[in-house]
């Protein structure tokens, strides 16, 4: 049972000083194998705070990323899940399905986690699943200001996925769960 | 599972166990069982084989419910997903402690302290343990009792007890599949008392082919006659028959030794033996930090267990507990690993078998002492004769090592030699042995322990071990001499050798006091009980056969005294040796001495059998020695040292220990009186006291000699060397007329000495010699003494004092005249 921590968009410090003291609380060392990030960090202050808490981390360069050694995209396995890792910036139109769904067949991947939108989201489509953890921060986006900070923790077990979902809706921690299991049969390339 | 485990060799002392009360002797798990209390045992209510079945169902029963409750899984809703979980509180990053992911975190944590340990487990038998099944039962049933006891946490070691429990369980799951696969005819499903083959047909009888089938028959008779009935078999193998039908009592669940049901099995005898199935011993106990709840003492369970066994040491080989004891060797160090894996790491898995077969057998009830021992503290191990056991068998591989423990001089290499127990070992005689010892274990553990246990338990801490360890053995028994082995004198030998370089070491050192240092020595030399002897006997051996070191060594000391006549005083050492074998049995009798006996030891050693000097000066330096200007502890040092003197040398005629004890209050009256001494002196025929108040009269005038020449030599009061001559003038009349008798006694007693031995006898002659010499130089001594106290006499406040002192100057010159004569005589043989 592996424990992926998905999470980004903090703009800090340029649009949130720092993560909800909630949030914060939360996440403590032990638990996650491995962090995800999508991005817009910015600073390498926070790299370093997600190092804390484990010491795989995968970040993808976001626009307003300081440190310009990130990849655009990124995949790793875990388990048997293929994940792929975007900012989603370059994505265009920004957070659509059938955009990202391309992406995701190039990339080839089970689950792909973008940020970019500032809103969390989880699809489940053709044998895939596209995830957007949101803004852990709750920072303004490019075209709106009402935003929950929330992040996403993945419990991959086997061929089965538990998506928790944790978002701070008027100063309360909610947590919701999605499940997913990946059909045995792979995919064909083409 | 492996079959190489199994075809093991058979340990060497498969014989040990008695027989009768094993019935199911080969069947090492389920006697086990038996013993920890799980199963009935046969002898209680005539239990058969079915009850120990549905026991058996029922513990296995407690075991799944138990896993199913704390093994966590969180995937799995816990209610069979009836509500909707509330994530809030059930999600991995909850700090909720009570979330079943919270939960499943902390067991996580436990999993991987245990893991740590099980993948070192006998790495040497990995063929077995370090297979995934093995290890994943392991991993189980470790945290599913550590989840149950969260008191006691994992601890580790744990896994090594649990280890051999499980290794049993597996062999005689191989021996039942042995059995079944020879008679296999049993193990058949039999429904109806007919058994069933995997044809289709009920009734196997074809028509068509009878008439075929006829010849086959006699085939098939040879092969009928091979079944035979259940009764027929050895009982052994029908009790193995009958605990694995599959149709007794409770079934599958019923069969007493099932692959199937190993881990369940193996956590109900590992939970019976860490609870101790409420016997006194609970090997739980063994692993918590903090004393228990109901002991005496304010200790650590193991730690108490540790000192239980070094109580049990002292009683059985005290040469080799104060040998430990002095290194600083403290029980804990090894026994906890013994202890608390019950000899696991010492012995090849195989011996360890049998060790625990014993073990176990042996009950652990609580044995229930009478009445007034409850408030003393009883060492809670030995309470039990499973405890008693399992003390004795430490105790015994103790004494197995004794030979090369007593001979490192080093507390690491004891620690060594003891951490790495032998491989190949007669383990046949250590269980013997251990059996023993267990009577005695549980003799030993009455009370007034307390003393003993606090005395034993603080010496280890303070500096001055000895002088602690004397004063704890001061209370305990006499020692029973007859456990001490063959090999004892050849060991005491060797450890004297040893000893001797170690003491003239120590004796060359400077203290602030002399007599102290003697003290102390001494009281290091008194510290051993009787049956040790050793460092006094070394001293006085080596001071017997080398005159020449103790002179030296003398004169040390008389360095430190300021006495300018060394010579005379090793020379007075030399005369004393003649009494060497005397000074050694005298000292044997160390048991109740105390700081009073050291001096009185070294004042005899000083002297003994030579006649030489007792003058005024002898019997005024008597009152000076402890406490210099106050008269009544002199006095009192002077009573203690008499007696002691008396007793040292009762003891070296005979061997009359008890006299010894006797004696001891009769010389302490007897100090003021004169009229006695001569009665005594006397009555020759009543000997051994005799000899002993003047030898006594003896000592205390040599010993006051010494300190009245330090005290002259360094110009102390000579007003108190006046007050002290008139206090004790009146003995030393009787004390010179005593010391040409007594020199007289010593000199027979000399000739009874050559008598002893050959190694002895070279040495006497060298000696008399030596006293004849030291002898006269005495007597110049006192002579010189005498003018320097006649030129003192005129300081003196009483013109009584002065007449007394003239006389007694007198007389002892004529006993000095005398005392020449003799040493003549003496030097001339």
């Amino acid at each position: 049972m592996v424990l992926v921590l998905a999470i980004g968009d903090l703009h800090i410090p340029h649009r949130a000083p720092d993560l909800p003291p909630k949030f914060k609380s939360m996440l403590v060392p032990g638990k996650i194998q491995h962090i995800i990030c999508t991005g817009n960090l910015c600073v390498k202050e926070v790299h370093d705070y997600f190092k804390s808490l484990c010491p795989d981390l995968h970040v993808t360069r976001g626009e307003f990323d300081e440190d310009s050694r990130y990849p655009e995209n990124k995949t790793l396995t875990i388990g048997q899940f293929k994940l792929g890792i975007c900012h989603g910036h370059q994505v265009i139109p920004w957070g659509d399905l059938d955009s990202l769904a391309m992406l995701q067949r190039q990339l080839d991947v089970d689950i792909l986690v973008t940020g970019h939108t500032h809103q969390f989201k989880a699809y489940k489509h053709e044998g895939g699943v596209v995830i957007n953890p949101g803004s852990a921060t709750g920072a303004y986006s490019s075209f709106t200001y009402d935003v929950n900070p929330s992040f996403v923790l993945m419990d991959i077990d086997g061929l089965r996925v538990v998506v928790y979902v944790y978002e701070l809706i008027d100063g309360e921690v909610k947590v919701d769960k999605i499940d997913f299991k990946k059909t045995a049969t792979t995919r064909s390339a083409q | 599972m492996s079959k190489e485990m199994v075809k093991e060799e058979a340990p060497s002392s498969s014989g040990v166990v008695s027989e009768e009360n094993r019935p199911f002797g080969s069947l090492r798990s389920v006697q086990w069982r038996i013993n920890l209390g799980i199963l009935p045992s046969s002898s209680s209510s005539s239990s058969s084989i079915d009850d120990l079945r549905r026991v058996t169902a029922d513990s296995r029963r407690r075991y799944a419910g138990l896993r199913r409750r704390l093994l966590v899984d969180p995937h799995v809703p816990k209610d069979g997903g009836s509500s909707s979980p509330d994530l809030v509180m059930d999600n991995p990053l909850s700090q909720n402690p009570d979330s079943t992911w919270g939960r499943f975190f902390r067991n996580a944590e436990l999993e991987k302290m245990v893991d740590q340990d099980l993948s070192r487990l006998y790495p040497e038998h990995g063929s077995y343990f370090q297979t995934p099944g093995c290890q994943g039962m392991l991993r189980r049933i470790l945290l599913l009792w550590c989840l149950g006891h969260p008191e006691c946490g994992y601890r580790q070691g744990m896994h090594e007890l649990l280890a051999p429990l499980l290794y049993v369980l597996h062999v005689d799951v191989e021996r039942l599949s042995e059995v079944r696969k020879l008679y296999e005819d049993h193990f058949i499903d039999k429904f109806d008392g007919l058994s069933f083959e995997e044809n289709d047909v009920t009734y196997n009888f074809d028509f068509k082919k009878f008439l075929d089938s006829m010849e086959d028959e006699i085939g098939s008779h040879s092969n009928s006659k091979k079944v035979k009935s259940l009764d027929e078999l050895d009982p052994e193998i029908q009790t193995i028959v009958l605990l694995s039908d599959a149709y007794g009592a409770e079934g599958e669940l019923g069969i007493v030794l099932s692959e199937k049901f190993m881990e369940h099995d193996a956590y109900c005898m590992f939970d019976a033996l860490m609870s101790g199935a409420h016997g006194a011993v609970a090997m739980a106990d063994f692993f918590s930090p903090s004393p228990a709840a109901e002991s005496h003492s304010s200790l650590p369970p193991i730690i108490e267990a540790s000192a239980a066994l070094y109580h049990l040491l002292s009683i059985v080989d005290s040469s080799l507990h104060s040998h430990l004891v002095e290194l600083g060797v403290e029980p804990q160090y090894f026994a906890l690993r013994w202890l608390r894996v019950l000899f696991g790491r010492e012995f090849s898995l195989q011996d360890l078998l049998v060790v625990w077969d014993e073990i176990f057998t042996a009950d652990n009830s609580q044995l229930h002492r009478d009445s007034e021992d409850d408030e003393s503290s009883s060492f809670k191990i030995l309470n039990s004769h499973r405890g008693a056991l399992i003390s004795a068998v430490a105790v015994s591989m103790i004494l197995y090592l004794r030979s090369s423990l007593l001979a490192t001089e080093n507390a690491t290499s004891c620690l060594q030699r003891l951490l790495n127990f032998p491989e190949n070992i007669n383990l046949k005689k250590i269980i013997v042995k251990a059996k023993s010892l267990q009577i005695l274990a549980l003799d030993s553990n009455v009370s007034s322990l307390s003393s003993t246990f606090g005395g034993a338990y603080n010496c280890s801490k303070s500096a001055v071990v000895r002088g602690h360890s004397l004063s704890s053995d001061s209370v305990s028994p006499k020692t029973p001499l007859s456990l001490v082995p063959d090999s004892y004198w050849e060991e005491k030998w060797r450890v004297l050798h040893k000893e001797e370089e170690l003491r003239q070491n120590s004796v060359g050192k400077q203290t602030p006091s002399g007599k102290k240092r003697w003290s102390e020595k001494v009281k290091l030399s008194l510290s051993r009980t009787e049956s040790d002897p050793s460092p006094a006997r070394a001293e006085n051996c080596k001071k017997g056969h080398r005159s020449s070191i103790r002179r030296s060594l003398l004169e040390d000391l008389s360095q430190q005294l300021g006495l300018e006549e060394d010579a005379e005083k090793g020379g007075c050492l030399g005369a004393s040796n003649s009494e060497d074998d005397h000074c050694i049995e005298v000292l044997v009798e160390g048991d109740n001495c105390t700081n009073k006996e050291s001096i009185c030891a070294a004042e005899e050693r000083c002297e003994s059998g030579s006649g030489t000097v007792v003058s005024d000066e002898n019997s005024s330096i008597f009152s000076e020695p402890a406490s210099p200007g106050s008269g009544t502890n002199d006095h009192e040092n002077d009573t203690e040292k008499s007696s002691v003197a008396s007793n040292l040398f009762i003891d070296e005629n005979d061997d009359h220990q008890q006299s010894n004890l006797e004696d001891s209050p009769l010389p302490v009256s007897l100090p003021p009186e004169d009229v006695p001494l001569n009665s005594l002196h006397e009555n020759e025929s009543s000997g051994k006291m005799v000899s002993a108040m003047k030898e006594r009269r003896h000592l205390s005038g040599r010993f006051q000699w010494f300190w009245k020449f330090g005290r002259n030599n360094v110009g102390e009061e000579t007003s108190d060397k006046g007050g002290t001559n008139e206090a004790a003038k009146s003995p030393n009349h009787d004390c010179k007329r005593n010391t040409a008798d007594s020199l007289t006694a010593g000199a027979s007693r000399n000739s009874s000495s050559t008598s002893k031995g050959d190694a002895v006898d070279q040495n006497v002659m060298g000696t008399l010699k030596n006293i004849g010499q030291s002898m006269l130089e005495h007597i110049q001594v006192i002579e010189s003494v005498f003018q320097q106290d006649r030129g003192q006499v005129g300081s003196l406040d009483n013109f009584s004092k002065n007449i007394l002192v003239g006389k007694g100057q007198v007389t002892a010159m004529t006993a000095l005249k005398e005392l020449r004569k003799i040493s003549n005589l003496l030097s001339e043989m």
